[in-house]
């Protein structure tokens, strides 16, 4: 049966648009990362607009987020002043990155900028992913344990100004770095419909260097404020918000993160590393594509507000 | 509309009698068209039938069905280093959002160029009010148009005009799941010996309804409770998933 989209204006067969959610709820749960950056993919490649599709793919992160959350909050796993302040950077983020989506939706180069910031972004972090994996693998095949946290290392920039006690985290640190990269994920949320968590998750660990038991926690509360925040901003701002698209898309997201979670159980570490690492790259690499074969089609058509 | 009305101001200044239009009656198989949440496309139905017939002179008749006018933005992609990026713009403004027209022969049998192109006749014939661009139009309207048809948004029957008996005549017309919504118009065009001798217009309407009309009005005349309410939906469906799933443990 195809349902259709009041905010997409166009039909779809809801089976698709279930079967996608859940299977990237199952690669999110089995990798423990939100998934957004393979459904907006996804999506646009069925045909969903790529501005409905970066912004409703917000609000699949935000439900897909919340029961990892929950798990976390219960452990008390979660450093929640960090949270709130790596939030704040991100609400400021995630309105330039709203604000930069409706120029360049008006400009005609939305595709493109989105096109593009994937492959940088994936490209470079699937690279770093592929390589330590790798690593670790062999690392793990000679017998050598893996590195561990070094603790009362600093970097330079924690020596910024505006210092504050992040107690859980067990951290004295500028403010300074948690809110640009607060600012700068929240930035990514709104332009590529990501949560982010691939980027957060790395920062946390080697820039603001925190013990990785509150990291988890702590980078899913800030997603889910981030993707929250871009969903009404691009409702409001942009009327791209599709909510029977996001409907479909969680029931499915919700049900294959739970089964995800449990396949990734019986897997190692090691081996999930390398397996999301071939995913990220194979994703910027298809991309990659679209930006430098010669299109079929040279002429594009946008109908424009009256 | 704003392209018929010119015809019938044509139609007035060539001498053609106002009382012509009584040769043409036609109507549509139903005045609205509903978006309901599984709607995949319909097709409509324009009848219609020549009142009078002459015998002398050849007669053609020619049905088209127009969309509300839209202003596009065709963009060409280019080459700059390795990527390719739209470069050229044009906004064409004022061509239907959705045409379809049937005939009962090709339209190049039935009249001349320049009186097709007055009446916006045909999809080839159909111009633009005004085209805002740097560069030579014409590649971008052409491919305004291959957009268009490829989406079934623009088409052309030569042969889609039905006859049910010499006077009484029908025409299916394919409504893809795509169209806009807005005020249509259906025309009905009486050809003789080349001239329009005739002309008829009758509106139809497409429009969402139900819970897809409330959904797409509440996001453009409240879109703050909108995203505030995706957004907890979403929060409720993962808490939910969390529950359901922690008592199947």
């Amino acid at each position: 049966m195809e349902i259709y989209l009041p905010i997409a204006e166009m039909s779809v067969h809801w089976l698709i648009i279930l079967g996608m959610g859940a299977a990237v709820g199952f690669l999110s749960g089995l990798f423990g990362v939100g998934g957004g950056f393979l459904l907006t993919p996804l999506l646009i490649f069925y045909g969903v607009p790529s501005a409905v599709a970066v912004a409703t793919t917000a609000s699949h992160i935000t439900a897909s987020s919340i029961s990892g959350a929950i798990t976390q909050w219960r452990k008390r796993a979660l450093d929640l002043k960090m949270g709130l302040v790596m939030s704040g950077g991100g609400l400021v983020g995630t309105v330039f990155g709203v604000w930069l989506f409706g120029v360049m939706r008006r400009s005609g180069q939305m595709d493109l900028v989105v096109s593009a910031s994937y492959v940088v972004l994936l490209g470079t972090v699937g690279g770093i992913m592929l390589n330590e994996s790798l690593g670790a693998l062999r690392a793990v095949q000679g017998g050598a344990p893996p590195p561990g946290r070094r603790s009362g290392q600093h970097l330079w920039l924690h020596g910024l100004p505006i210092k504050m006690r992040f107690r859980e985290s067990r951290l004295y640190i500028s403010v300074i770095p948690p809110i640009v990269i607060g600012f700068f994920v929240g930035a990514l949320s709104a332009i590529m419909g990501i949560g982010g968590g691939f980027v957060i998750v790395p920062a946390m660990i080697y820039l603001l260097r925190m013990p990785t038991n509150v990291v988890m926690g702590t980078s899913l509360f800030q997603i889910i404020i981030v993707t929250a925040a871009t969903t009404i901003l691009q409702a409001t701002s942009n009327f791209a918000v599709d909510i029977v698209l996001a409907l479909f898309l969680i029931v499915g997201g919700v049900v294959g993160a739970q089964l995800g979670v449990r396949a990734g159980e019986r897997l190692r570490g090691e081996q999930l590393r390398l397996l999301l690492a071939l995913l990220v790259l194979a994703v910027a690499i298809r991309l990659l594509f679209g930006l430098v074969v010669e299109p079929g089609e040279l002429f594009s058509v946008a109908t424009v507000a009256p | 509309m704003r392209r018929l009305a010119r015809g019938l101001a044509a139609l007035a200044l060539f001498g053609v009698p106002a009382a012509a239009s009584e040769d043409l009656v036609s109507g549509l198989s139903q005045d609205t068209v509903e978006i309901t949440s599984n709607y995949t496309g319909t097709d409509i139905v324009v009848f219609g039938a020549i009142e009078h017939l002459e015998d002398a002179g050849v007669n053609d008749v020619v049905v088209i069905v127009r969309g509300p006018d839209a202003n596009m933005t065709v963009r060409k992609k280019d080459r700059v280093a390795i990527i390719w990026l739209n470069r050229d713009q044009a906004v064409l403004q004022g061509l239907p959002s959705y045409y379809y027209l049937a005939s009962t022969r090709p339209l190049s049998a039935i009249a001349a160029r320049d009186t097709l192109q007055r009446y916006g006749i045909g999809v080839g014939n159909l111009a633009p009010e005004k085209i805002i661009s740097h560069h030579d139009p014409e590649p971008f309207r052409q491919a305004l148009i291959r957009h268009k048809e490829q989406d079934g948004l623009y088409g052309e029957t030569p042969a889609g005009v039905e006859f049910l008996s010499p006077t009484l005549f029908r025409v299916h017309v394919p409504v893809p799941a795509t169209v806009p919504r807005g005020q249509y118009n259906a025309e009905v065009y009486l050809f003789r010996d080349g001239n329009v001798i005739s002309a008829q217009s009758t509106p139809l309407f497409i429009d969402q309804t139900g819970l897809e009309r409330r959904l797409y009005n509440f996001a453009h005349s409240s879109p703050m409770s909108y995203g505030v309410s995706t957004v907890l939906m979403a929060m409720f469906l993962g808490w939910l998933s969390s529950v359901l799933f922690r008592r199947n443990n």
